[in-house]
């Protein structure tokens, strides 16, 4: 009989599922879903039930490697002894030359997201004054949309989208997201309510919904002005709302009277009936909610694009009530937690480090002088996943001293000099929220460290005794410690009585939900300076942006590069995670380049020509598959594989600033969904 | 005759591979084995885009290829109507992965065998679903009798199955739907 432990999927995914994993003799042999887990409902999706292949994938790295030369692929098992040792001399001499911490880099993002996984953080911070990544590619401009209109980033309990009449995706595909949020759509649908995707690709999700709209990509604040329009016209907005929650809709009203519908048709491509149509069925439907998807916002005028689609809510009123309301990730249930492993340094001794663009990385590092950055600490992270890859070779080039701390070599491990192999979930201890639900599971040991793996809690306690062996009280983060006692610390009484528990072992017999409002914003205080719904931001205003949500143009493609090329998230990998599994990709005819049929016919292209895709910066090859599901001056592949080391589909992502982002994330975001590129037959 | 089966709902099917997944999970299959097997359809229709998701595993066929070609009898049909595949003894000849019109059987070069879906009989017979209808999210898959269900509004095909006069497969399908959609301005 397997022995069975409870898990938690720590990748950046809105599900957080719990796991249970079935061990026998020391060996994970199976996993599933957890039935005690209110939101996921005992399931997986298709990554999470690959996670047997990922532990035990012969490509996984166990035991810490040297390569040299750098880029050659010729990796050697050294001890750990002997790579702390390399580390810790190089970060000292750092110091010695400069002066400062600061040519010592550190970079994390998304790879693990669990509380212990701050140990880097603390880490670094125990040093001093070094220099960190700041800013992230995900969510930033759509954040600010959310913090300029309301203050702060609250959203409904997600469980309660079966309460909506009208439940409107924009621009997000659940069904292969989130797919755990299929079930409460449906429970919504079985109870009347009408399911609406917009969306530039007729996704999975579409193919579900009662009616499908097609904007051009980064037209989305056109078409929900157009909807504000014909909503106004039609006195269908809650005026009784308006007059008491709501600042500056006088002056919005003013300037949706100066668009007109052709315009509306003009930039989305959409004719008017079909704004009519969807504006109609919010309108006249209450409670009426809207997700606003990520990949929406990764244009030049994401942020602004956001911020149009919410005065819809505030217009007709769907806020604060149940079935209403506004969705997208939040981070306030984390709030409740201690951070104990993040802040175990900065909390008693703050840091003020070096921040450099973590979007534009390889340019940023290029131009940091004074002292310049000569070792980057990479956790769980491939760089190549970002924009303007071409850039970063360079830089990368450039740096004395690359650590990577991961499972697999991925393509930033060309560059890498040392790597550190870290534990999987099944491995270690560790607790994390969600941006998404309201359950709190555990996450507890089901096998021993694979070879010669450790948590990064562990790395971090040993780097810091090699470095405080060296040069005593060079460093404050502790130099051991018990994992279990971490976790411990990361709970608190507050915690414990909102998941009315005195203990944090209670969780493993099963996750428990936060005693967290169903409803966002019930008490209709807003965060920001009004406390009102803010559709006229002066925030906005004094931090360079516009009034209003008034239309911003998107970027449109120049004459060379006419085709839009759009990398939105396949059911089969996260970001750059996963795809390196057989089971997830043999068979699949993945990478290859979605085109329209049009555009294929026009080119004189079939299913399976292979074809280049270039533009100012890169290209690739790829074969096409024709698919009527996207525009005609559109191209879909799906992010996340590995190219070669000359072509990384990522090399033709320009990396032009979001239109916000630096309020939420200190940074603006990537437009990602604003790359153009032509293509020619191979 | 008694006949168990698969009922495939494609207007509900997300694509989203969770059970095909997590019966390499069950199973613990090779890198190259699909014992089910999820792909896109997409069709052009007078309303707009057609696109569905088939997933797809052994259909436990009336008249099964697989049984009738191999050379070493290791299939077997069950009185429930269930084919079941012996690797036992099996030698690896793929005479049945070439017989079988639907890609059921799944050769492992680890092993240098060749096994396929068994619509998960332990578990059945445990009075567990399968691993793959448990997976799913949305209520796609359900095992069926099909000598007791009303198959009306049923389909014994969909677009890009083969041809199904061959070995009768036990599947049926809730057809493929097409909702309302604005793709572009005229
Ligand atoms: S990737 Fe997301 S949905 Fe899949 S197992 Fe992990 S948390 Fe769950
Ligand atoms: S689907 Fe193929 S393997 Fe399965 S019973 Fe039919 S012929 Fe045999
Ligand atoms: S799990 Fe269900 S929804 Fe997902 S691909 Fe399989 S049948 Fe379709």
């Amino acid at each position: 009989m397997p022995k069975v432990f409870r898990n938690l999927c720590p990748r950046n995914c809105f599900s957080t599922c719990s796991i249970l994993s079935y061990v026998e003799n020391g060996k994970l042999v199976r996993v599933s879903g957890d039935p005690a887990h209110g939101f996921t409902r005992g399931n997986l999706c298709a990554k999470g039930y690959a996670y047997v292949e990922r532990v035990y994938s012969p490509e996984r790295i166990l035991h810490p490697l040297r390569q040299f030369p750098r880029g050659s692929g010729n990796w050697c098992p050294i001890t750990w002894e002997e790579a702390l040792e390399t580390i810790a001399r190089k970060i000292l001499e750092l110091k010695g030359r400069y002066h400062s911490f600061r040519p010592v880099g550190f970079c994390k993002q998304y790879g693990n997201m669990g509380l212990l996984h701050y140990a880097a953080n603390a880490l670094f911070d125990g040093l001093g004054s070094v220099t960190v990544t700041e800013g992230n590619s995900c969510w930033s401009a759509g954040l600010d949309a959310y913090l300029y209109s309301m203050g702060s980033m609250e959203k409904p309990d997600p469980e309660d989208m079966v309460n909506s009449k009208v439940i409107v995706l924009w621009g997000v595909n659940p069904a292969w997201t989130a797919v755990h949020q299929m079930h409460f759509i449906d429970r919504a649908r079985t109870r009347g309510a009408q399911v609406v995707v917009i969306d530039p690709v007729f996704t999975a999700t579409a193919a579900q919904a009662d009616l499908y709209l097609r904007p051009k990509a980064g037209s989305d604040g056109a078409l929900a002005l157009g909807m504000a329009k014909y909503i106004v016209e039609n006195a269908w907005h809650d005026h009784e709302f308006l007059a008491h929650h709501v600042e500056g809709y006088e002056a919005f009203f003013a300037y949706l009277t100066s668009i007109s519908y052709d315009w509306v048709e003009q930039e989305t491509a959409l004719p008017v009936e079909a704004i009519k149509e969807v504006t109609e069925l919010y309108a006249l439907n209450s409670p009426a909610a809207i997700w606003t998807g990520l990949g929406l916002q990764r244009h030049t005028n994401g942020g602004q694009n956001v911020r149009t689609i919410l005065t819809l809510a505030a217009l007709t009123g769907n806020l604060g009530r149940p079935g209403a309301g506004l969705y997208n990730p939040s981070m306030t249930p984390w709030e409740l937690f201690s951070f104990y492993t993040r802040d175990h340094v900065i909390s008693r001794h703050p840091v003020e480090h070096r921040r450099i663009n973590i979007n534009l990385l390889g340019a940023e590092l290029k131009k940091t002088t004074d002292p310049p950055v000569k070792m980057l600490w990479l956790a769980q992270r491939d760089l190549f996943q970002d924009a303007h890859t071409g850039s970063l070779r360079g830089a990368l080039e450039d740096l004395e001293l690359i650590v990577q701390v991961d499972q697999f070599l991925n393509r930033s491990s060309r560059y890498a000099d040392i790597f550190l192999p870290t534990t999987t979930q099944f491995e270690e201890w560790d607790v994390l929220p969600s941006y998404w639900h309201h359950w709190i599971g555990i996450n507890e040991p089901a096998i021993s460290p694979l070879g010669e793996s450790k948590s990064d809690l562990q790395i971090a306690w040993d780097l810091s005794r090699k470095l405080n062996e060296l040069s005593p009280g060079i460093c404050s983060f502790p130099t051991a410690g018990k994992e279990e006692e971490w976790v411990a610390g990361e709970f608190n009484q507050e915690v414990y009585s909102r998941l009315e528990i005195e203990d944090y072992r209670e969780l493993l017999q099963g996750p428990r939900k936060l005693k967290w409002p169903q409803v966002a914003w019930e008490e209709m205080k807003f965060k920001t300076p009004s406390e009102k719904f803010e559709i006229s931001s002066l925030t906005a205003a004094s931090e360079g942006l516009p009034l209003l949500p008034v239309y911003s143009e998107p970027a449109s493609a120049p004459a060379a590069y006419p085709f839009r090329l759009m990398t939105p998230h396949s059911q089969s990998g996260n970001n750059s995670q996963f795809l390196n599994l057989p089971w997830l990709t043999w068979g699949t005819g993945e990478p290859c380049l979605r085109i329209n049929p049009l555009t294929a016919k026009r080119l004189g292209l079939s299913n399976g020509a292979r074809v280049r895709v270039y533009n100012q910066q890169g290209e690739i090859v790829f074969p096409v598959k024709l698919s009527a599901t996207i525009r005609e001056d559109t191209l879909v592949c799906f992010q996340g594989w590995p190219g070669s080391a000359e072509h990384e589909l990522n090399d033709l992502l320009n990396g032009s600033p979001t239109d916000m982002g630096s309020k939420g994330s200190g940074r603006p975001s990537i437009a990602i969904h604003d790359t153009f590129v032509n293509l020619c037959p191979a | 005759m008694r006949q168990v089966g698969f009922l495939v709902d494609v207007s509900r099917c997300l694509g989203c591979r969770a059970c095909e997944v997590a019966c390499k999970n069950y199973f613990g299959l090779g890198e190259t084995q699909r014992y089910r097997r999820v792909s896109e359809v997409e069709w052009q229709t007078e309303d707009g885009i057609g696109l569905f998701y088939l997933s797809l595993a052994c259909n436990h066929c009336e008249n099964p290829e697989c049984f009738r070609v191999c050379p070493n009898r290791t299939y077997r049909k069950r009185r429930d109507g269930i084919v079941v595949h012996d690797a036992g003894l099996c030698d690896g000849c793929c005479t049945c992965v070439k017989a079988c019109p639907y890609g059921a059987p799944q050769y492992d070069a680890d092993t240098g065998k060749v096994d396929k879906c068994d619509l998960c009989v332990s578990r059945l017979d445990a009075g567990l679903r399968p691993a793959c209808e448990e997976a799913c999210t949305n209520d796609a898959l359900k095992v069926i009798f099909l000598d007791r269900i009303d198959e009306t509004g049923l389909l014994k095909s969909v677009p890009t199955l083969p041809d199904i006069r061959i070995t009768r497969p036990s599947i049926r399908f809730n057809p493929p739907v097409v909702r309302k959609q604005w793709l572009s301005k005229k």
